[in-house]
C-alpha cells in the first residue's frame, strides 16, 4: 500500500525510469512488465504482488512487436500503477497460495491497460512534438553544429522523462480511485475480474505468438514448447 | 578500445532519445557519431571545427531508421567512410542502404528472437518459483547479449567502413538468426502452461473455467479480427466482467 509521500515519490521515479527505458535510454528492458512490476512490488514491500501483475501484463506485451514506427501501448509505467492497485487489495506475497494474494489483480490489470493506452498516446504526441522541434531547427542541424545537435537530443530525452512521469502519475491517480472500488466489490466479483484478466492475458499472448511465429517451422517449435510446458507443469 | 569508440558506444544507448517522425533516429545517430568525427576538425578545436567536420556532423544527423541495437554499424561505418575521404553522396548512399537490412536483422534477432526467448524463460522461472531472482537473471542475461550486440555493431562498422556489408554476412549473425527464432518459439510455448497453472491456482474452480473460456474466445477474436488489439480486448472483457459483477446480486 502507498503509505507515505516517500513511497509515492519513489514509485513515480521508478515509473519515470521505466518509461524512459522503453524508447529513449538505455533500453535495458526495465520497461518490461515483469521487471517494472518486480521493482514496484519491492518498493511497496510486496515482491509477490509485483511478480503476479508483472507476469500478467508481460503476457499482454507478447501481442506487441515494436518494429519500425509502429504505435503500441506502453506497459512499463502502467505496470507500476497496476501493482499499486493489486497490492492494495491484499498483496501477492504468496501468490498462487492464498486467495488474498490475487484479489485485486483484475482491477490492477484494468488500471494497467488504461494507463498503457495513455502511455502509447503520449509517446505518439511526443514524437510529433519532437518532429516539429527538429523541423524548426533544420537550419542549425544542416550547419552541422554539434552543440545544437546535442542540445536538441538532450531536450527530447528531458521531454520523454516528463512524459513518463506524467503517465506514471496518471496511472497512480487511477490506482488511488480503484483502491476504493476494491472495498466495494465482493470476493466473488474480484475473483471474476481476476479470472477474466488472466484469460485475456493468455488470449493476448497466444494470438501474438501465433502471429510472430507465422505458419512455418517456428509454429512447430511453439507446439513442441507447449507440449513440453504441459509436461513440466504436470511433473512440477 | 579507442576512447572515441567508448564515448560513441555510451551515446548509442540513447540513440532513440529524440525519435521523431521526421528524421526518426537521425539525431541520435548524429550525436553518437560525433565523437568519431572529431579527428576531422581543423585548427586546435577551439573554433567551429571547420567545414569538413561540420558537414560530416550534419550528414550524420540526417534521416535514419533501423533497429536501435544495430545503429552502431552505421555510426562506425559512416564515420570511417568520412575519415577515408568518401564523397558525401557515398556516405548518404551507405546510410540509405543500411536502413532496411539493419532494421530487418535487428527485428528478427532481438525483437522476435533474443527478447521473447529470455522473457519466456523468465516467465517460466517465475512460475516455477524462482521469484525475484528470475527477474535479476533476465536483466543480466538479456543485457549481456544487448551490450555485446551494440559493441559488435559499432566496432564492425568502424573496422569495415563502406564495405560494412561484409559484417552483415558474418557466419555468427546468420547462424544466430536461424537459431534464435525457433528457440524463442519453443520457450514461449513452454512458459505458457507453466504460467497458466501458477496464475490460476488461487482461483475457484468456476474461475479457472471462466479464465479458460475467456482465453479461447479471446484468441479466436484476436485472430479473426486483426484490427482488434489485445489491449482493447482486455479492457472490454474486464469492463464487462466488472459490470456483471456489480449487477449480479
Amino acid at each position: 500500500m502507498i503509505t507515505s509521500a516517500v513511497v509515492l515519490g519513489t514509485l513515480v521515479l521508478w515509473g519515470t525510469l521505466v518509461g524512459l527505458d522503453l524508447v529513449s535510454v538505455p533500453q535495458m528492458m526495465i520497461a518490461r512488465p515483469l521487471v517494472a512490476g518486480a521493482g514496484a512490488g519491492l518498493l511497496l514491500g510486496d515482491l509477490g504482488a509485483g511478480l503476479v501483475v508483472g507476469l500478467v501484463l508481460e503476457l499482454f506485451q507478447y501481442a506487441i512487436l515494436p518494429v519500425g514506427a509502429v504505435r503500441y501501448p506502453e506497459y512499463g509505467p502502467a505496470t507500476v500503477a497496476a501493482v499499486a492497485v493489486a497490492q492494495a487489495g491484499g498483496g501477492g506475497a504468496t501468490a498462487g497460495g492464498d486467495r488474498g494474494g490475487v484479489l485485486a489483480l483484475g482491477l490492477g490489470v484494468l488500471v494497467g491497460l488504461i494507463t498503457a493506452m495513455a502511455g502509447g498516446l503520449s509517446l505518439h504526441q511526443l514524437r510529433r512534438l519532437n518532429a516539429r522541434v527538429v523541423h524548426a531547427a533544420d537550419a542549425v542541424l544542416e550547419a552541422g553544429d554539434p552543440r545544437a545537435l546535442a542540445r536538441l537530443h538532450g531536450a527530447a530525452i528531458g521531454r520523454d522523462a516528463i512524459r513518463a512521469a506524467l503517465v506514471t502519475g496518471f496511472g497512480l491517480g487511477l490506482a488511488w480511485v480503484a483502491r476504493f472500488a476494491v472495498g466495494t466489490l465482493t470476493a466473488r466479483d474480484l475473483a471474476l475480474l481476476d479470472a477474466v484478466a488472466i484469460g485475456a492475458a493468455f488470449a493476448a499472448a497466444a494470438a501474438g505468438l501465433l502471429r510472430v511465429v507465422g505458419t512455418g517451422t517456428q509454429r512447430r517449435w511453439l507446439a513442441a514448447g507447449l507440449a513440453g510446458g504441459m509436461l513440466t507443469a504436470w511433473l512440477a | 578500445m579507442k576512447p572515441p569508440l567508448g564515448v560513441s558506444l555510451l551515446r548509442l544507448f540513447a540513440v532513440q532519445g529524440s525519435w521523431n517522425y521526421e528524421r526518426m533516429l537521425g539525431l541520435g545517430v548524429g550525436v553518437a557519431q560525433e565523437p568519431l568525427l572529431r579527428d576531422l576538425r581543423s585548427g586546435n578545436g577551439d573554433g567551429d571545427g571547420g567545414p569538413v567536420y561540420r558537414a560530416a556532423v550534419a550528414r550524420a544527423a540526417h534521416f535514419f531508421n533501423a533497429h536501435p541495437y544495430l545503429c552502431g554499424l552505421v555510426v562506425g561505418a559512416a564515420a570511417r567512410a568520412e575519415h577515408d575521404g568518401a564523397s558525401p553522396e557515398q556516405v548518404e548512399r551507405l546510410r540509405r542502404a543500411l536502413c532496411g537490412p539493419l532494421g530487418s536483422i535487428g527485428d528478427r534477432l532481438v525483437w522476435a528472437g533474443w527478447l521473447p526467448l529470455t522473457s519466456a524463460l523468465t516467465v517460466a522461472a517465475v512460475a516455477l518459483g524462482a521469484g525475484g531472482w528470475a527477474v535479476a537473471g533476465f536483466l543480466l542475461v538479456y543485457n549481456a547479449g544487448h551490450v555485446a550486440l551494440r559493441w559488435w555493431a559499432l566496432s564492425a562498422g568502424w573496422r569495415h567502413g563502406t564495405r560494412v556489408a561484409v559484417a552483415l554476412h558474418h557466419p555468427a549473425i546468420i547462424r544466430a538468426q536461424g537459431l534464435v527464432g525457433p528457440m524463442a518459439a519453443f520457450a514461449a510455448g513452454w512458459c505458457l502452461p507453466l504460467a497458466a497453472v501458477w496464475l490460476a491456482r488461487p482461483l475457484p474452480p468456476w474461475g479457472m473455467t471462466a479464465a479458460a473460456l475467456v482465453a479461447v474466445a479471446g484468441v479466436s477474436a484476436l485472430l479473426a479480427a486483426p484490427r482488434l488489439t489485445a489491449q482493447r480486448l482486455g479492457l472490454i472483457l474486464i469492463a464487462v466482467a466488472l459490470v456483471i459483477g456489480v449487477a449480479w446480486p
